[in-house]
């Protein structure tokens, strides 16, 4: 495994670019199967409002895992630290305070659940994926009895603008959410590729004790992949709150998995020492692109394609008349990881 | 050398990909016409049985009324994210119409408003939304289905004795109009039934309402009725009764069909079931949603009804279609 900034500019650009490839084509092959098959809403601005507004919740977590999973570790308990914090900001602005005041605090919230992911896993050494299964354990409780087992919501003369998809000033164009995550990703990607903490991050996950003796301070950066994890959940459950214009305890049940898919999906090695912001949104966005495009196929509109009518008809009966439906695009995803895993292998053959 | 070539073969191949995406975007746009207005419908899960017959219902409506239906449930049952997605895509489709049964009665607003604003019209089935936009609301009449159980109890019993009704959990919308409409029926038409308890909750799992109904079934020791207001809560009173040997002395009157508790009353273990009928609700709510768009005037609220399965009524071809609901026709697969 090479770090970063032991290679040239060129050849690191280079590197980079090949990793990406991967999973860009896929990208790009998805949403051209869609553009074709369902033409009339795949490729429409409304839908890539949609789509853009669908994905900010597991793109926001998929930066933060990056940084966890190139540092070596894993955090299972994104999840629930989204309900968490979509919890706390709700009750919050149920007690009256501003709506900024009420994201603030589900970011602190993330951010002390990473903090404390961090407690456990750089200071006190347990295995990562013992440590966050507990705290995942932890946090869905917590959120469920903070909310007394059932939604939180504010009242009624809130409303929830981060999530509008046409958002009020028109010439935001996306919502605001997105805007906010664009921004997010732009600074943790610049981080992690082009500061000497990403270089220590990518060094502790491809060799501990070698980053250790070259001085890198391992627990400290190990400690802030998880805190800057757990604080962008916060940052997706505050977002997933105006999404639901509520606080679901139960809300993102399983997104960590979802999560971690995409972290691999964009090319990250799970063993730690490489992965790329780029790519684990490109991962996140190919799962979202898939199930929003499952939803829009439209069988009968092929014969622009020069599909016959009774192909069609025989894909509509293999399959509903309904576009994909849901038991495909989940076995669709499972194929998309295990292929993402088998190109991972054979680069680092 | 190598990576430079392979730097343009990457540069490359992402040339021949835009211009692909470009050109199939250049087909988004061209016309496409419909005969059949598409209609959107999207309940709250697909894997229940009540659902299927919800969709086989659906199906029926829609040849009834010459529409086509999309049915679409969220990809996580029960979640409220993937319901808006799907609200979301069927906004993106533009299809003519959405009914939905919508899993929370706030979360669902903002995207149903967005369909709006689209000018695609909206039916609620099955469970209220706190939204006033809705062209109509097709649903079981709960209240009706409670009381129609208190007359049924209350005739069993003749006017007299003890009864307890064991509440299903709290803030659970539709129960409650079930225990209520039970209750105030009670109270008007037999003042002589002593309700003993309706103030215990049975809780969500057949678990951990079996565990209630045996504490009270042992707290009242001479007990004459039990009422409860829903599949989970019927069939654990059901199985208390059996199992403590009391079922030949109190009348138990339930909610909800399923095999279990229709082979109970047909063995005598079950007095009378108020039945939903999912089937005509699924029915219901597209020849609204059709008529909506064919700009009839539709009511606001549209109850689909409830009925009293007893053991004399249960093999009439009425009832027979209600229990029995002909899914098998309308899913083919």
């Amino acid at each position: 495994m090479s770090t970063p900034n032991s290679l040239s500019g060129w050849a690191r650009w280079n590197s980079t670019f090949k990793r990406l490839l991967g999973p860009s084509a896929a990208l790009c092959v998805v949403i051209l199967f869609f553009s074709l098959v369902a033409p009339e809403s795949f490729c429409t601005t409304q839908n890539a409002r949609t789509l853009s507004a669908q994905s900010v919740v597991v793109v926001l977590g998929a930066i933060g895992m990056t940084f966890v999973v190139v540092g070596g570790g894993i955090d299972l308990s994104i999840g629930s630290v989204i309900a968490l914090s979509s919890v706390a900001s709700a009750l919050v602005v149920r007690a009256g305070f501003s709506s900024v005041t009420a994201a603030l605090i589900g970011c602190a919230v993330g951010l002390m659940v990473g903090c404390v992911n961090g407690f456990l896993v750089a200071s006190a050494r347990l295995p990562a994926f013992i440590a966050t299964l507990g705290t995942m354990g932890i946090a869905r409780g917590v959120a469920k009895w903070l909310a007394n087992q059932s939604t939180i919501y504010p009242p009624e003369d809130w409303t929830s603008s981060l999530m509008a998809k046409n958002p009020d000033p028109v010439w935001l164009l996306l919502a605001p959410g997105v805007w906010i995550t664009i921004v997010i990703a732009l600074a943790f990607g610049f981080v992690l590729s082009r500061t000497v903490f990403g270089a220590w991050v990518t060094s502790i996950g491809s060799n501990e004790s070698a980053a250790r003796l070259c001085g890198v301070p391992v627990v400290r950066v190990r400690w802030t992949t998880y805190a800057l994890c757990g604080l962008l959940a916060g940052v997706a459950g505050v977002l997933q709150f105006h999404r639901l214009s509520g606080g679901d305890p139960t809300t993102a049940n399983g997104k960590e998995l979802e999560v971690i898919a995409a972290v691999v999906i964009g090319g990250a090695a799970l063993s730690g020492g490489f992965g790329t912001v780029g790519g684990s949104i490109v991962g996140a966005i190919l799962m979202a692109s898939l199930s929003n495009g499952c939803n829009l196929v439209d069988w009968n509109s092929l014969g622009r394609w020069g599909v016959s009518t009774e192909m069609a008809q025989t894909l509509s009966s293999w399959f509903g008349s309904s576009g994909i439906p849901n038991y495909v695009q989940e076995i669709l995803v499972g194929v998309v990881i295990v292929i993402a895993a088998l190109a991972d292998r054979r680069r680092h053959r | 050398m190598q990576s430079l070539t392979t730097h343009s073969n990457f540069r490359r191949s992402i040339l021949v990909l835009a211009s692909l995406v470009f050109i199939a975007s250049l087909g988004a746009f061209s016309a496409q016409e419909k005969t059949r207005p598409m209609i959107a419908v999207i309940p709250k899960g697909t894997t229940h049985e009540f659902w299927k017959t919800v969709h086989a219902g659906a199906l029926k409506g829609a040849s009834e009324s010459g529409v086509d239906i999309l049915w679409k449930g969220p990809a996580r049952e029960d979640d409220r994210d993937d319901q808006i997605k799907v609200v979301e895509s069927s906004v993106s489709r533009k299809v003519q119409g959405i009914v939905i049964a919508p899993l929370d009665e706030q979360a669902l607003v903002p995207s149903l408003k967005e369909a709006a604003t689209a000018k695609i019209p909206v039916v609620v089935f099955d469970s209220g939304i706190k939204w006033d936009g809705r062209s109509s609301f097709v649903a079981t009449d709960n209240r009706r289905g409670g009381m129609l159980a208190a007359e049924e109890l209350g005739r069993i019993l003749a006017g007299k004795g003890k009864v307890v009704m064991m509440r299903y959990v709290e803030g659970s919308a539709s129960t409650t109009l079930r225990e209520d409409g039970f209750l105030s029926t009670m109270k008007e038409k037999f003042p002589t039934i002593q309700i003993v308890s309706s103030d215990q909750y049975g809780g969500a799992t057949v678990d951990s309402a079996y565990r209630v109904a045996e504490n009270l079934l042992n707290r009242f020791a001479d007990l004459d009725g039990l009422y409860a207001p829903n599949e989970s809560t019927t069939y654990a009173c059901m199985k208390a009764l059996t199992d403590l040997k009391r079922g030949d002395k109190v009348h138990l009157v339930g909610f909800d069909a399923s095999e279990k508790l229709v082979a109970g009353l047909r063995a005598g273990s079950i007095d009378a079931l108020v039945v939903q009928n999912p089937f005509r609700m699924g029915e219901l709510a597209v020849t609204t949603m059709a008529k909506v768009i064919r700009g009839e005037s539709v009511p606001k609220d549209v109850d689909t009804g409830c009925t009293l399965v007893t053991r004399t009524n249960i093999d009439e071809p009425a009832i027979r279609t209600v229990l029995e609901p002909p899914i098998a026709q309308w899913l083919k697969k």
